[in-house]
């Protein structure tokens, strides 16, 4: 096993994100001689890190990198990444895990946008709150995730899971507006409330376990499922793009 | 005084007659010249294909529905990135790419020439800033008539000398290049919920049927002694069994200039659809062919699709909305006041689909059944058919019929039942590509006498060397050597200055746009007609003071004066 400390030193007055894209398990197979980019300017890693490097490992599956330090606008973390293990003991920001394939991502506080954007395997664990566009597609992309896990213990912001089309997203709190638009397949499970669900879905599965609250009138009412122990009702939809997708909620009400 | 000479170049050059000679081309202050001093730069082209540069006769590069088209699709942003590189600009977009990916990826291709294929007047300002910003090509613009009411008016009344004079007036304030016709009748007629479904329906309230309007749109234009000829997108597109439709269309048009053709119609592949409906599509390639064949006064451009991701765009909303019902993708519609309306529709073209795989190949039975280049150029309507960038594939297509069978083997299978290409042999030439891809088009948009289009003395020293040597390749067997050399230039020349090498681009450039003003008499000035002045008070939202394009918006202005009958 090996384990990678990266501690973010005190940006200063700096208020420019950094972009770190490099830190993946895979990368430190071969050392720590990486960069990341604040702004327009290249940094090495050590630089930007306190570095440490306990133990050795020859495959990616088999390291770990802990970040600790600041690391609210520390950007692109896991991008790409396909194996091993990333545990983030602050906050995170935005653009976390983007495309990962595999292994899994640890965030014990929260999340910024766009976290887990387009991934494709693998599995994201927040434990705190994850901001707008968690799970999502890139902006006018016709497919959004498509497989893997993310699963958030707090609150999402809008825009959940949108162009949802493999995989499995679980919130755990509420989830703001959006959530599952143009949802095309996967799953998506919401603990608490939300609005406008899956909106202009066309397949997949949404729960929505809280209220639908501005319940859009494109669903049509299947009636009422026991669903592990809870009773839900479902509708499909969403009728208005000829969608074959099943939404269940708890409640729901529609817009006056 | 600037003087370049390219030595050895290998030259075809239709226009002035030369079919692969061996000989230097001398250049002084961005012209053709017989001869250049000793003092002047060489470049040593060493046997290498040379051509006058690259034109474009329709293509959708700039102005509003491209610009809607980058809007709708950012996700199109994500191909294409180049960063910023000497005197490059960065660039992104593959289908709808910036406006300096576009200039430079055809600077890159050889091409010096672009005809932006719809304008929308009202909306020209966009057009023309978004010229001055595609710099390495001079550039000119089709505008649109199909449903100006004035216009649909004055042919109801029978007044084809008032047609001339709005197309007049129009042409000039907006500083258009041709008349452009797109579905016409079709998207006034969406405005009230309807379309035409063919030629003969008349267009609500106006009364006027899109033959009436093609004919003397045809009429007009030739009175007016315009360089091109009507620019004609048919109605019906894309739809089974519209090939009749195209037929009648193209019978429409009269023998009217000695010097070019009467109709140009567009992106024809769109247009030459058998069947009753997608069940029973076919291809009508070669009724229309052999019209064309029969009709040298009518010029086709093929509008080849090719598989893959892209935008389609045009002026012709209904035709944007039958899509949008078909796919449930994205989708947006505009409708363009007195003038014309749009839409914008990302699309996928998939081999395992039997309809994309029909449409392939009629796109390439129609340059290969025309049986002059002369008439049937070389476009993907881009972006529409495909991007630009894959026009050397459609070169390899046509060169080769190896190439074609492999491509074939990939397709729906059930494409052989519906279409002719399997059996078409032929293989077209170096020479007929130069026709297809430069000559003919400066022909048909009536720009050879400006220095378009050749290499004579005196022509604009636009020239394109092509790293392939004619007498080593065989284009029938080294397709992809053929692809190659035509996807990069060795060096392409713009007035007179290598602009890229390589594939870099190696100036800023600095386009010029042509535009044609009529001149016609007092009686005939529309912007003194107080028939037209109040009504374009009335139902413009704009001023007709500010309507006019100002020269200011064009970077280096070419006006083209024509004397008129008017």
């Amino acid at each position: 096993m090996m384990r990678v400390n990266l501690t973010l030193k005190p940006m200063g007055s700096w208020s420019i994100p950094i972009e770190a894209e490099s830190i993946i398990p895979a990368n430190f197979l071969s050392g720590t001689d990486l960069t990341v980019w604040r702004g327009n300017r290249e940094l090495g890693l050590e630089e930007a890190f306190s570095v440490s490097v306990v133990g050795g490992a020859d495959r990616a599956e088999d390291v770990e990198i802990v970040l600790a330090g600041k690391t609210a606008r520390l950007k692109r973390v896991g991008e790409y990444m396909d194996a091993g293990k990333i545990t983030v003991l602050g906050d995170i920001g935005m653009h976390c895990g983007n495309f990962m394939t595999g292994g899994t991502i640890e965030i014990q506080g929260n999340a910024d946008g766009w976290l887990g954007r387009e991934m494709g395997g693998g599995s994201i664990i927040c434990r705190g709150n994850a901001a707008d566009y968690c799970a999502s597609g890139y902006r006018g992309g016709r497919k959004g995730m498509t497989g893997g896990r993310v699963e958030v213990y707090g609150r999402v912001g809008d825009f959940l899971a949108e162009n949802l089309a493999g995989g499995t997203v679980i919130v755990h709190g509420d989830a703001g507006d959006m959530p599952g638009a143009e949802m095309r397949g996967g799953t998506l499970i919401i603990h608490g409330d939300c609005t406008r669900p899956a909106a202009n879905m066309k397949d997949g599965a949404c729960y929505v376990y809280g209220t639908a609250r501005w319940m859009l009138p494109t669903f049509r009412n299947l009636g009422t499922v026991r669903h592990e122990g809870r009773t839900l009702i479902q509708f499909t939809g969403d009728v208005a793009n000829r969608g074959k997708g099943n939404l269940f909620v708890g409640n729901y009400e529609y817009l006056d | 005084m600037t003087e370049l000479l390219v030595k050895n170049a290998h030259v075809i050059d239709p226009l002035s007659g030369i079919n692969g000679e061996t000989m230097d081309i001398a250049i002084r202050d961005g012209k053709i010249v017989e001869e250049v001093s000793a003092a002047a730069e060489v470049i040593d082209a060493r046997g290498m294909l040379t051509m006058p540069g690259g034109i474009d006769s329709h293509t959708h590069i700039c102005g509003t529905k491209v610009n809607f088209g980058r809007y709708m699709s950012p996700e199109d942003m994500r191909a294409g990135r180049t960063p910023r590189r000497g005197p490059m600009h960065a660039t992104s977009g593959y289908s709808v790419p910036t406006t300096y990916g576009n200039s430079y990826r055809y600077s890159v291709m050889g091409y010096t020439t672009l005809l932006e294929g719809a304008m929308a007047p009202l909306e020209a300002r966009h057009t023309h800033e978004e010229f001055t910003y595609t710099p390495l090509q001079d550039t000119m613009a089709n505008t649109l008539f199909d449903g100006n009411w004035s216009i649909m008016e004055a042919i109801r009344d029978g007044d084809v000398k008032r047609v001339a004079a709005i197309i007049a007036w129009t042409l000039s304030a907006v500083k258009g290049f041709g008349v452009k016709l797109t579905n016409p009748g079709g998207t006034e007629a969406w405005q009230w919920g309807k379309n035409v479904s063919c030629i003969r329906d008349p267009v609500p309230y106006f009364g006027v049927t899109p033959a009436e309007i093609i004919r003397s749109v045809i009429e007009a234009n030739e009175l007016l002694h315009l360089p091109h000829s009507v620019h004609l997108h048919c109605n019906n597109l894309g739809t089974p069994g519209n090939y009749t439709c195209t037929l009648g269309s193209l019978g429409l048009a009269p023998d009217l200039n000695p010097r070019r053709q009467t109709l140009y119609a567009t992106h024809v592949q769109f247009h030459a659809y058998g069947g009753s409906g997608w069940k029973d599509f076919s291809s009508k390639s070669e009724p229309i062919a052999n019209l064309v064949n029969m009709r040298p006064q009518v010029v086709i451009d093929m509008g080849q699709i090719l598989f893959g991701r892209t935008t389609t765009m045009t002026a012709d909303g209904p035709m944007e909305f039958n899509l949008y019902r078909l796919h449930h993708e994205k989708w947006s519609n505009h409708d363009v006041e007195l003038e014309t309306g749009s839409g914008i529709i990302p699309v996928i073209y998939r081999r395992k689909n039997l309809v994309n795989s029909v449409m392939w190949a009629i796109g390439l039975e129609l340059a290969l059944l025309t049986k002059s280049p002369w008439q049937c150029l070389l476009t993907t309507d881009n972006p529409n058919g495909a991007p630009f960038v894959r026009y050397p594939e459609i070169i390899g297509l046509l060169m080769s019929r190896r190439y074609r069978d492999a491509e074939f083997a990939t397709i729906h299978p059930d494409t052989g039942s519906r279409v002719p290409l399997p059996a078409i042999d032929r293989e077209m030439d170096w020479y007929e590509i130069a026709v297809m891809t430069r000559a003919g088009q400066a022909r048909a948009l009536g720009i050879q006498d400006l220095g378009k289009g050749h290499l004579a003395p005196g022509a604009d020293a636009d020239v394109a060397i092509y790293p392939i040597r004619i007498d080593e390749v065989d284009p029938s067997a080294d397709y992809q050597k053929v692809i190659d050399g035509f996807s990069r230039t060795e060096y392409t020349i713009k007035r007179g200055r290598v602009v890229a090498r390589r594939g870099e681009c190696v100036v800023h450039g600095s386009n010029s746009t042509l535009w044609v003003r009529p001149k016609v008499s007092e009686n005939y000035d529309m912007g003194k007609d107080p028939e037209f002045v109040e009504k374009f008070d009335r139902y413009y939202t704009v001023r007709m003071s500010n309507y006019p394009v100002q020269e200011q918006y064009l970077n280096r202005s070419r006006c083209i004066e024509t004397e008129t009958e008017l």
